[in-house]
């Protein structure tokens, strides 16, 4: 575990600074996840961040199961080249 | 267009050790939340569609919707990178991760408010993650945050966007409706 951690670590850039990053990025990435918007004034720990962030990509992986399965019944349904060439047409106006 | 994408990716592990890794990386990536990337991405997924004669699978559909999602990064990132590269991989992944279930520990005891990669929680939701985005089950941690931020961003718009076809579809292409692409 710890060879991992260390071979997994940029060459040239120290500590601190690799520290200061991921408390960077752990920022931003709170920042696109609805469950911790909210709380944006409130400090929250790395491991919440990150629980959340799994639960939202999890819930949109569903969503797009769930659109997947809704187009492929759709298409079925809507069999004229025609009608699909004229929603081509409207999504590129 | 494949012959472009496997270049693309040849290019990619030729420079694998000199691959940039701050955040000007991700200066040049789309702009998710754009609403031309979204039509574009709309169009390019029904044409995609169309291609199959036969009634399209959900989990061709799927598939598709996440080639013109990664196709729509233009490899820029990790996981669109893997997702071009393999696409099957998805569903191996999905199918291997059911049946090792995670179960979170929601009462994990807090000792700091402060980021430690030494704490076993971070590391094991770390891991989760990993797996969850496409390609990232072995990066370092400051490049996972920065492939969850955009893959985030990317599934969103993906949602809005199989959302308006949907609906468009339902209505049965009628002359166009603004409203519906909202």
């Amino acid at each position: 575990m710890s060879s991992r951690r260390s071979r997994s670590r940029q060459s040239g850039v120290s500590t601190e600074i690799t520290d200061a990053q991921i408390t960077d990025l752990i920022s931003k990435l709170q920042q696109l996840i609805p469950e911790l918007r909210a709380r944006r004034s409130d400090k929250v720990s790395a491991s919440k961040v990150l629980q959340e962030t799994c639960n939202y990509i999890k819930s949109l992986h569903r969503e797009v199961d769930d659109l997947s399965d809704r187009l492929s019944q759709l298409l079925a349904t809507t069999d004229s080249n025609s009608a699909q060439a004229a929603i081509i047409r409207s999504l590129l106006m | 267009m494949d012959s472009l994408s496997l270049h693309s990716n040849l290019h990619s592990v030729n420079n694998k050790r000199r691959q940039i890794t701050h955040q000007n990386s991700f200066a040049l990536t789309p702009s998710w939340t754009s609403l031309t990337e979204q039509r574009l991405y709309s169009s390019k997924l029904l044409h995609s569609l169309r291609r199959n004669s036969n009634p399209t699978a959900a989990l061709e559909v799927r598939a598709s919707a996440d080639r013109v999602l990664a196709a729509t990064a233009k490899g820029r990132t990790r996981w669109s990178r893997a997702i071009l590269s393999n696409p099957i991989c998805r569903w191996k992944q999905r199918h291997h991760k059911k049946v090792k279930k995670y179960s979170a520990n929601k009462f994990m005891k807090k000792t700091t408010p402060e980021i430690r990669r030494s704490l076993p929680a971070v590391q094991k939701k770390a891991r989760v993650l990993g797996k969850l985005i496409p390609g990232c089950r072995k990066v370092s941690f400051p490049k996972l945050l920065e492939e969850a931020g955009d893959y985030i961003s990317a599934l969103e718009m993906q949602v809005r966007a199989m959302k308006a076809l949907a609906d468009l579809l339902a209505t049965g292409a009628p002359p166009p409706a603004p409203i519906g692409l909202s």
